[in-house]
C-alpha cells in the first residue's frame, strides 16, 4: 500500500524511503492513523525534518493524495478551487444538499479544507462537546445539544471511529487512485468514501468549524507563506539565503567535550600522597573559532556580492562574537593586502602569515583575472598562505561551471581548495577545514 | 505498557492541537520529539508540565558545549574505583599492624564494577519505566553528540562502562523522550531521522492571549491587550532579536505592579522597553520607528561594528 510514495514525495526534496513506508504502517498498526487529517499529521511528523520542508511536503501531500497540484506561488485556495478533486467533492456534496448552492466558494473551501484535515481528536474534542464550548460563539451555546443535526453529526463521528481500519485504508487507496485517475471517472470522493464523517452527514455540518483551527489553517499558512519553502542552497549567497550559509559556517566552531589524564599532575600529587595516585583530569581545551577573510572586492563583477558576503560574516561575528579580521583585495595578492574597503591601508603578507595557524582563512573572490596578473610573485604570496594555514577556502560566487573557461580559475583552483559560495559550498569548506584541523 | 493517552496541556500549559498531535505521535511510536522553534515558545515547558501533569518521573539533560554521552548515559568513576582499591591494600598493611579500625569503603567493593558506574540521566530514565526525559538545547552540544545517540536510540539499549552492564527498555516501556533545538547548529540527518520533528509557530495574537491568561488569570483585559498590541509591533519592526513569550510575560509581570490606567500608560510609554529588546540597535530602531525619535544622536552613529 502506497509504494509509491517514496518515489513521489522524493521528487519534491523530502527525504522519503522505505523506512517511511515502515513507519507509517507502525502508524497505523497503532491506531495512531483513523483519518484523512490523521494522515496529514502523521505523515508530517514523519517526514518532515525540519521547518523549511513543510511547504514541500504539503504540496507533495495534496499531490499524491487528492491530485491537487500547487503551482509555484499559488495559493492553496487557488489550487483548490481550479482542482477537479474539489470539483467533484463540490458535485457531490450539492446533489446531497441543494441548500448549500446558496453558499460561496469560501465556505466550499473551507469545508473541504475541514475535511481533509479533521483528524480523530476533533472528532474526540467534538463528542466531549469541548470543541464547540471553546468556539466562544454564542450562538452556537444556545443551541447546544438541543439541535437535532448536531446529535446526528456526533453520532456519526462515533460510528465512524468503530469503523474497521483495515477496510478504511483499503477505501483511503482506492479512493486515491481514483482520484489521481481521470479516466476512472470515480464518482466516490474521499468524503463520500468514508474517510470523514461529515462526507456523507451533508447538512449536519452546518456552523461547526473543525479542521479550520488546525491542519487546514496551517496548510493554508504554509502554502502562503515563503518562509517554509527551503532557501536553495545551490544558489550563489543572497540576502535570502544569508541564513542558510550562516548555519553552515556555524561548523567552523570548534569545540570538545573531552576530558584527558594529566599525567604530570597526577604524578607530582601522586608523589606527595605516598604512592597514592590518583588520575586527575584535564579539559582538552576546546578550540576558539578565529577567521581571517580576504575579499576580493576590485572589479564590478564582484560588486554584487561583497554586501552579501560581508553582512554574511558580520552577522556570524555578532553572533558568536569571536576572532573575524577581514582584508581586502584586487584581483590577485602581491606581498600586502589592505585592511581598508578602498584599499588604501596596506597589511603586509607576512604580517598576515603570522597569525596563528589555526585561523580559518576564506578567500572570496572569482579568482578570474588576466593571467599576466598572476605573477610568480603573486603565486609566492598564495603559496605562503596555503602552507601556514592548513584550514583554507577558496569562496568563488562564478557557477562551478564558469571556473574552467578561465585560465587563472583553473590554476588557482588547482592551487587552493575552491567551493562554489553557496551554502552548500560553504558546507563543504568548512568540512573539510574540520578535517584538516584533526590533529594526529 | 507506557503512558501513551493523548496530552493536550493542562491548566498552566498552553498546548496548540498540532503540537499535541506530534507529541502523541512521538509517544506511541516509541520515537523522541524533537522541538525547535524561537526561543521562548515553551520547548522546554512541554515535557515538564507534561511530567508534572500525569505525575511522571523526569529526567533533565541541559546540554552545554562540554556535554559528552558520559554525562548523558553513565560514566565510570575512575577514581572512586582507585581509591578503594588503594585503600584495600592499605587495610591489609593496617592489618598487618595489628590495627584494628579498616578504613571505609561506604560498602563499595572493587569486585563489583557496577558500584563505580555514575548513572547519567538517560540511564535513569531508561531503567526506570514510563519516564520523561528531556534533553534541553541539544544543539549547544559538541557535533559528535547526537550521533553517538543514534544506537541508543534506535535499539534502545545503553552499555554501560567498564562493567559491561546494559540497561535496556522495551518499546512499550520506553520514556518518553523530548528534545529540543535552537537551530544554533545543523543536527546530523541520522539523528533527525530517528525523532519525530515538530517546529513549534510563533502563537498568533489569540493564543497569546490565552497564554497570557494562563501565566496571569488576574491581569486585566484592557492591559493584556494594549501589551499585545504593542508586543506585535514590535516583532513585526524586523528587529535583529524580536521578543519572545518569555519576555512578554516578564514584561507583564512588572507592569501588572500598577494600576490599570497607569499600567496602560506605562505599556504605552514603553517602560521597561528593556525586558522586550535587548540589543542597543534595535532599541535605536524601535525609537525611532514608533516615536520618529531623532533628537538624540544614535541615528548619527555608524551601525558598524
Amino acid at each position: 500500500m502506497f509504494e509509491g510514495l517514496p518515489q513521489a514525495f522524493k521528487q519534491y526534496g523530502l527525504d522519503t524511503d522505505v523506512r517511511t513506508l515502515l513507519l507509517l504502517r507502525k502508524s497505523i498498526k497503532l491506531g495512531l492513523i483513523k483519518t484523512f487529517g490523521d494522515l496529514f499529521a502523521t505523515l508530517k511528523s514523519i517526514v518532515v525534518k525540519e521547518q523549511k520542508l513543510l511547504g514541500p511536503f504539503t504540496k507533495a501531500y495534496y499531490d499524491y493524495f487528492l491530485n491537487i497540484q500547487i503551482r509555484p506561488g499559488e495559493r492553496l485556495d487557488d489550487a483548490i478551487r481550479r482542482s477537479e478533486t474539489f470539483e467533484r467533492w463540490k458535485e457531490e456534496l450539492l446533489l446531497e444538499d441543494p441548500d448549500l448552492q446558496a453558499k460561496d466558494m469560501t465556505y466550499f473551501i473551507d469545508r473541504f479544507l475541514s475535511e481533509v484535515h479533521l483528524t480523530q481528536h476533533d472528532i474526540k474534542q467534538i463528542l466531549s462537546g469541548r470543541e464547540i464550548l471553546d468556539q466562544d460563539n454564542p450562538d452556537m451555546l444556545d443551541r447546544g445539544g438541543g439541535n437535532p443535526s448536531e446529535g446526528r453529526i456526533l453520532d456519526r463521528a462515533a460510528d465512524y471511529s468503530e469503523i474497521d481500519m483495515k477496510e478504511l485504508l483499503e477505501r483511503m487507496e482506492k479512493v486515491r487512485r481514483q482520484q489521481s485517475d481521470l479516466h476512472g471517472g470515480g464518482s466516490h470522493w474521499i468524503g463520500q468514501g468514508g474517510i470523514s464523517p461529515y462526507g456523507f452527514g451533508g447538512a449536519a455540518f452546518g456552523g461547526i468549524r473543525v479542521g479550520g483551527t488546525g491542519g487546514g489553517k496551517m496548510a493554508r499558512k504554509v502554502i502562503d507563506d515563503p518562509r517554509y519553502f527551503p532557501v536553495d542552497l545551490d544558489k550563489t549567497i543572497r540576502d535570502d539565503n544569508v541564513d542558510a550559509a550562516l548555519a553552515s559556517l556555524n561548523g567552523v566552531i570548534e569545540t570538545s567535550a573531552q576530558e584527558e589524564l594529566d599525567i604530570p599532575v597526577t604524578i607530582t600529587n601522586g608523589i606527595k600522597q605516598g604512592g597514592l595516585f590518583l588520575p586527575e583530569m584535564k579539559d582538552i581545551e576546546s578550540e576558539k573559532m578565529q577567521i581571517l577573510l580576504l575579499v576580493d572586492n576590485g572589479g564590478y563583477s564582484m560588486d554584487p556580492h561583497i554586501r552579501s558576503v560581508t553582512k554574511l560574516f558580520r552577522k556570524m561575528k555578532t553572533r558568536f562574537a569571536h576572532d573575524l579580521e577581514v582584508y581586502y583585495f584586487h584581483n590577485t595578492i602581491y606581498d600586502e593586502v589592505y585592511s581598508d574597503e578602498r584599499r588604501r591601508l596596506p597589511y603586509p603578507i607576512r604580517k598576515l602569515v603570522d597569525h596563528d595557524p589555526n585561523y580559518c582563512l576564506f578567500i572570496i573572490g572569482d579568482a578570474a583575472m588576466a593571467p599576466y596578473e598572476l605573477t610568480p610573485r603573486s603565486l609566492e604570496s598564495w603559496n605562503a598562505l596555503k602552507s601556514k594555514f592548513k584550514k583554507i577556502a577558496w569562496l568563488n560566487p562564478e557557477p562551478i561551471s564558469y571556473w574552467s573557461h578561465t585560465l587563472t580559475t583553473t590554476y588557482l583552483s588547482k592551487l587552493i581548495p575552491m567551493y562554489p559560495l553557496t551554502p552548500r559550498g560553504i558546507e563543504r569548506a568548512v568540512r573539510k577545514m574540520n578535517k584538516a584541523s584533526l590533529r594526529p | 505498557m507506557a503512558e501513551k493517552k493523548m496530552w493536550n496541556g493542562s491548566d498552566h500549559y498552553l498546548c496548540d492541537q498540532q503540537l499535541a498531535n506530534a507529541f502523541h505521535i512521538s509517544r506511541t511510536l516509541g520515537m523522541p520529539l524533537l522541538i525547535e522553534g524561537e526561543p521562548g515558545t515553551g520547548k522546554t515547558e512541554l515535557p515538564l508540565q507534561y511530567a508534572k501533569d500525569r505525575n511522571l518521573e523526569l529526567f533533565v539533560y541541559p546540554v552545554g558545549s562540554k556535554s559528552s554521552v558520559d554525562q548523558f548515559v553513565a560514566k565510570f568513576d575512575h577514581v572512586k574505583y582507585l581509591r578503594d582499591s588503594q585503600i584495600e591494600v592499605l587495610n591489609v598493611q593496617r592489618q598487618e599492624k595489628g590495627l584494628t579500625k579498616a578504613l571505609s569503603t561506604s560498602g563499595r567493593s572493587t569486585e563489583n564494577l557496577d558500584d563505580y558506574v555514575l548513572l547519567g540521566p538517560a540511564a535513569k530514565a531508561f531503567s526506570s519505566p514510563n519516564s520523561v526525559l528531556l534533553i534541553d538545547e541539544i544543539d549547544k552540544a559538541p557535533r559528535e553528540f547526537p550521533n553517538d545517540l543514534l544506537y541508543a536510540l534506535s535499539h534502545r539499549k545503553f552499555v554501560m562502562p567498564e562493567s559491561g552492564k546494559i540497561i535496556e527498555v522495551s518499546e512499550d516501556d520506553m520514556p518518553t523522550i523530548v528534545i529540543t533545538s535552537n537551530r544554533e547548529q545543523e543536527l546530523p540527518t541520522a539523528f533527525k531521522g530517528r525523532c519525530i520533528y515538530h517546529y513549534i509557530d510563533f502563537p498568533e495574537p489569540d493564543t497569546m492571549l490565552k497564554i497570557i491568561e494562563k501565566h496571569f488569570p488576574k491581569a486585566h483585559k484592557e492591559v493584556v491587550d494594549v501589551a499585545i498590541e504593542i508586543f506585535y509591533h514590535l516583532r513585526k519592526l524586523g528587529l535583529d532579536r524580536s521578543p519572545t513569550t518569555r519576555e512578554l510575560l516578564n514584561w507583564l509581570k512588572y507592569i501588572k505592579a500598577f494600576a490599570k490606567d497607569e499600567a496602560v500608560e506605562k505599556i504605552k510609554s514603553l517602560e521597561g522597553i528593556g525586558v522586550l529588546v535587548k540589543t542597543q540597535e534595535d532599541l535605536e530602531k524601535v525609537q525611532h520607528r514608533l516615536f520618529g525619535n531623532s533628537e538624540t544622536d544614535y541615528g548619527k552613529r555608524s551601525n558598524f561594528n
